[in-house]
């Protein structure tokens, strides 16, 4: 999604207004509970809340110039990997093992038996369409954001094809771009 | 200690890829990051550390240790190490181990701590003494465990970070405060005088 992300994808930025923030938190508070008590710091009340729209239906949540989340038309919304790394739990997980890395980090979707063999692990049960943070074996920090693609119990059953998609991922477009002006 | 509202994580990125430390291996020039890790994510790649470690032994002693230096990555890699040693008097290159102690924090998960003691036994500390001591004193796990350069440390349970410096001054009067360092989660290393 965000392989060659720029801000010249971004085709227009606006202030929503307060109905529409609250909804924004809402569906952000009903999708990662954990993140709820410190909503009022990340997406403070009193700041202006940007929504900037990009291309293929996709929506940037921007603080003070920072993309902080995003989602695709109207689907769930996501961290971005950076906002991620600072509160870590917040996201199920499933984690690849270590050959598949370079895979994930050139963007490639993550396959079931990436996640099924002696590397990886399905670390939370995650229905079909939902977004998870993807680790990696041995490693510590998410290295992508993904949506399922069939649930976890499917991939472990199934063990064929795409897994997960992966949405974003380091030093992707969006890893990038630190701030949007 | 345990907060109901969810701390955010300071987390390192390279400062020559912008990677977690842990991914610059995968990152687009992993030989370009490596001495900014060396100096500033030892734990990532222990055995580059062990390597940069035994390279960088005879060099210590004539650096000033700790410096403020914001400029990484291109000062580590300006100035070949074999130069250094060849520079030393009477063309010795007999490498001295620097009698320096070094305190380091690590957390390993959003609770737990652990603070690591290397160098004791260049003061003539017998480890598994001070071990005792410190699980002792801090009311905690302490043992003594191989590091990653093969050398043995002192692992404590916990963060003690500065009390464990206090203490060994304390109990070591034959150390001096100058020679201990300190480092916490992966940041620069700092002499505890400054810290
Ligand atoms: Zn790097």
């Amino acid at each position: 999604m965000f392989k060659k992300f720029t801000h010249e994808e971004v085709s227009g930025q606006n202030q929503v207004k307060s109905s529409v923030q609250r909804k924004i938190r809402q569906s952000i508070a009903d999708q990662y509970p954990l993140l709820e008590p410190v909503l009022d710091d990340l997406l403070p009340k009193k700041e202006p809340l940007i929504v900037a729209k990009c291309q293929n239906h996709l929506n940037l949540v921007v603080i003070n110039n920072v993309p902080l989340f995003f989602n695709i038309r109207d689907g769930p919304y996501m961290p971005t990997l950076r906002l991620l790394h600072q509160y870590p739990t917040v996201m199920k997980r499933v984690r690849v093992d270590r050959g598949a890395i370079k895979f994930v980090l050139s963007g490639a979707n993550i396959m079931c038996p990436g996640l099924t063999s002696k590397g990886g692990a399905l670390e939370d049960e995650v229905d079909a369409e939902q977004p998870v943070a993807i680790h990696a074996e041995g490693k510590e920090l998410a290295l992508a954001i993904g949506m399922t693609k069939m649930s976890t119990g499917d991939i472990a059953k199934i063990n064929k094809g795409i897994g997960v998609d992966n949405i974003h991922y380091l030093n992707d477009g969006l890893w990038k771009t630190l701030h949007l002006d | 200690m345990a907060h109901d509202k969810l701390q955010p994580q300071t987390v390192l990125y390279c400062g020559v890829c912008g990677l977690p430390p842990e991914f610059c291996e995968f990152g687009p020039d992993f030989e370009k990051c490596k001495p900014w890790l060396i100096k500033n994510a030892p734990g990532a790649y222990p055995e580059l550390t062990k390597k940069a470690a035994d390279e960088a032994e005879a060099k210590l002693g004539d650096l000033r240790l700790g410096g403020e230096d914001g400029a990484d990555g291109e000062a580590s890699t300006s100035k070949p190490e074999d130069e250094i040693v060849k520079k030393l008097p009477g063309g010795k290159v007999k490498r001295k181990e620097k009698q320096e102690i070094l305190v380091e924090k690590a957390t390993r998960n959003k609770r737990k701590a652990i603070t690591t003691v290397k160098g004791m036994e260049l003061f003539g500390v017998k480890l598994g003494d001070a071990s005792k001591k410190f699980g002792k004193k801090f009311a905690s796990g302490s043992s003594v465990v191989k590091g990653p350069t093969e050398k043995e440390q002192i692992d404590v349970q916990g963060d003690f970070l500065y009390d464990i410096c206090e203490f060994i001054t304390e109990t070591w009067k034959e150390i001096p405060e100058s020679a201990i360092y300190v480092m916490e989660d992966g940041k620069r290393k700092v002499p505890y005088a400054d810290a």
